[in-house]
């Protein structure tokens, strides 16, 4: 096994943890926490791909920079919806939010 | 010095998906942040491990430091309670569908991976800083830009979205 497959491995691990958790979760919370995972397994497999391949590596560290900030930015807004959603409906599960009014 | 990296190597792997697991599994959403962060240091560690430093140092900064902050607000005030609201009751089934959502994905990605790989580079090269510096400002300075913008934005929409109701009230 090359090294390459086993840090792809680890990543796709994170992957397949958080598409379950993203599932298996009844909070806002424990979903946004499940995304997170899956970022970082991005985050790590463009790195070892960069790293442990002929590939420019400077580019891939430069794309898991992007990542790593796109998911700052979403984990702000996520706080904020998160923070609206507990103020009106006064919880966040997932089924308390799940009707539309129209 | 290989069997080091061997050792080390299976030491992050087991941080990162244990981790994971129990951030996942976990009963209360703090305990389930510290799973969180448990995977993301062992992340940090491989990232050590493919003589990229900075990025490891960018991890724990950005991860570590800034999200799990943001989650841990996001837990205090959505006011969630000490037993949690994980602790209840889900529907019958639902443990199936969740190992469904990652099954057929992760299977056809898996089946790539293994089947189609690269030459691999047994002693990854360290990059110097000034690359990845000179990258940022040269080649990628449109997408440097657009997200300082994409996180300015996502500040403000915050702001407001979190201060809407004070502002009706207000009028």
């Amino acid at each position: 096994m090359s090294p390459l497959m086993m840090y792809q491995l680890v990543a796709l691990g994170l992957l397949a943890i958080g598409l379950y958790g993203i599932v298996w979760r009844k909070s806002l919370v424990g979903m946004l926490i499940s995304v997170e995972l899956m970022l970082n397994g991005a985050g790590l497999s463009i790195v070892s791909s960069a790293q442990l391949t002929a590939a420019d590596s400077a580019t891939g560290q430069i794309a898991t920079l992007f990542v790593m900030g796109l998911a700052a930015a979403e984990a702000t807004l996520v706080l904020a919806i998160i923070v609206v959603v507990a103020k009106r409906f006064k919880s966040t599960e997932t089924d308390a939010v799940s009707r539309l009014k129209g | 010095m290989e069997l080091m990296a061997k050792i080390a190597f299976v030491v992050y792997t087991l941080l990162v998906l244990g981790g994971g697991c129990f951030a996942v599994g976990a009963h209360s959403l703090v305990r389930a942040m510290v799973g969180l962060i448990t995977s993301l240091l062992g992340v940090a560690g491989m990232y050590m491990l493919m003589a990229a430093p900075f990025m490891a140092f960018m991890q724990i900064l950005i991860y570590v430091g800034a999200v799990c902050i943001l989650i841990f607000f996001a837990i205090m005030l959505s006011r969630a309670d000490s037993h949690g609201v994980e602790s209840g009751s889900r529907r019958p089934g639902k443990a199936l569908l969740s190992a469904l959502a990652f099954i057929s994905p992760v299977f056809v990605i898996g089946w790539v991976v293994v089947n189609y790989q690269p030459e691999s580079i047994r002693i990854p090269l360290e990059v110097p800083l000034e690359v990845i510096g000179k990258g940022l400002l040269d080649n990628y300075a449109l997408a440097f830009e657009l997200i300082s913008v994409v996180l300015l934005a996502a500040m403000a929409g915050a702001v407001l979205l979190a201060f809407e109701k004070k502002g009706r009230g207000a009028e």
